[in-house]
């Protein structure tokens, strides 16, 4: 029963990695100021999931543990996404699936101008961007 | 070290060897850690929906919140987890001082992120930024007018901002107290390189507590 057999991460190794994940967050700040339009949301992602990478591998020391452990983990990182999928699949194609009415298009035009008097008043969505 | 036939004082009864015990403790605390995901995966999935849903108002209001705090507050915690992962280090070399000082150092960070939270809420909660019906942003500060923020959705954006960070508060304030009765112990000279079995499992949770945090900033601050 030996204790030797736990792997023991260099101060080295751990000093690598707090500094890689301090520059990804200088880096992740320093995208987000530039515009990058639809990759804003990618580019951020990306970033936090390196950094979350990093902190699990070495930090919780997945990389050197008994594999058991890492695949506890990555069924629960899998139903995550299973479950984030699947929301998905129903919210963001609301109204897209069961569009096939049997009114006319000009009905649906009538239908369609009687709710956009119900929405915002485009004016009211412009923000203060002076702090920019 | 200690033979099998001698039997050390941590090993409980219904394990083989300390490793065995080690080893199951282990699996269990990522096991737990895998039903925190999913606790905050309800919340990440709510926030999607939303994102999805009102882009334009979750673009705007993560102007609101300050990018410079939340950035501090990722620093601190990522220094946080170095902390604790040097911690362990010093456990398993029998470096009891080392221990005990990255152990204070992680407890003192954590102070500083609540610290600075605090600071966040207050400023926010004075513009009527508050969770629930009072809500109505009003008020002017830093050249922002708040007023011109009280827009369809606002809400739902500062709903989703206030649960998440509380939640994930609320798991910094418990991390603290781990770490103020792993501290005491390590103080006692409990842990040594053959037992230090509650110093790995608070670091695991701690770790997990960090990577909330790394999704959580720049999903509400930046972008």
């Amino acid at each position: 029963m030996s204790h030797a057999e736990h792997h023991i991460t260099p101060i080295k190794t751990l000093v690598q990695v707090i500094v890689a994940l301090f520059a990804l967050t200088i880096l992740t700040v320093a995208t987000s100021r530039l515009d990058l339009g639809a990759f804003d949301v990618l580019v951020a992602l990306a970033i936090a999931l390196t950094k979350g990478a990093l902190v699990v591998s070495v930090f919780m020391a997945l990389k050197y543990d008994n594999k058991v452990n890492a695949v506890v983990f990555g069924i629960g990182a899998l139903f995550v996404i299973v479950f984030l999928a699947f929301t998905l699949f129903d919210t963001a194609f609301r109204g897209d699936l069961s569009n096939t009415t049997e009114g006319t298009i000009m009905e649906q035009k009538a239908a369609e101008e009687a709710l956009q008097q119900r929405e915002p008043d485009p004016a009211a969505l412009q923000f203060n961007r002076s702090n920019e | 070290m200690a033979s099998t036939a001698e039997h050390p004082v941590h090993l409980q009864h219904h394990f083989v060897s300390s490793d065995q015990q080690f080893d199951a403790s282990k699996m269990g605390m990522w096991l737990f850690l895998i039903t925190e995901i999913l606790l905050f995966s309800g919340m990440f999935v709510t926030y999607t929906v939303y994102r999805v849903w009102y882009p334009e108002v979750f673009d705007g209001m993560a102007v609101l919140l300050d990018w410079r705090l939340g950035g501090l507050n990722t620093l601190v915690l990522l220094a946080s987890s170095f902390t604790v992962a040097l911690g362990i280090h010093y456990a398993q070399v029998d470096n009891k001082k080392g221990l005990v000082t990255n152990l204070i150092l992680t407890f003192l960070f954590a102070c500083v992120f609540l610290v600075v939270k605090y600071f966040e809420y207050s400023a926010k909660i004075e513009h009527g930024i508050v969770l629930g019906d009072g809500f109505a942003p009003h008020g002017v500060s830093h050249g922002v007018d708040y007023a011109t923020y009280d827009v369809m959705f606002a809400q739902q954006f500062f709903s989703i901002y206030y649960v998440m960070t509380g939640i994930h508060g609320f798991h910094v304030l418990v991390g603290m107290g781990l770490f103020a009765w792993i501290t005491i112990r390590a103080m006692k000279g409990h842990f040594t390189s053959a037992y230090y079995t509650p110093v790995e499992l608070c670091g695991l949770y701690w770790h997990l507590v960090d990577i909330i945090w790394i999704f959580l900033f720049p999903l509400l601050y930046l972008i």
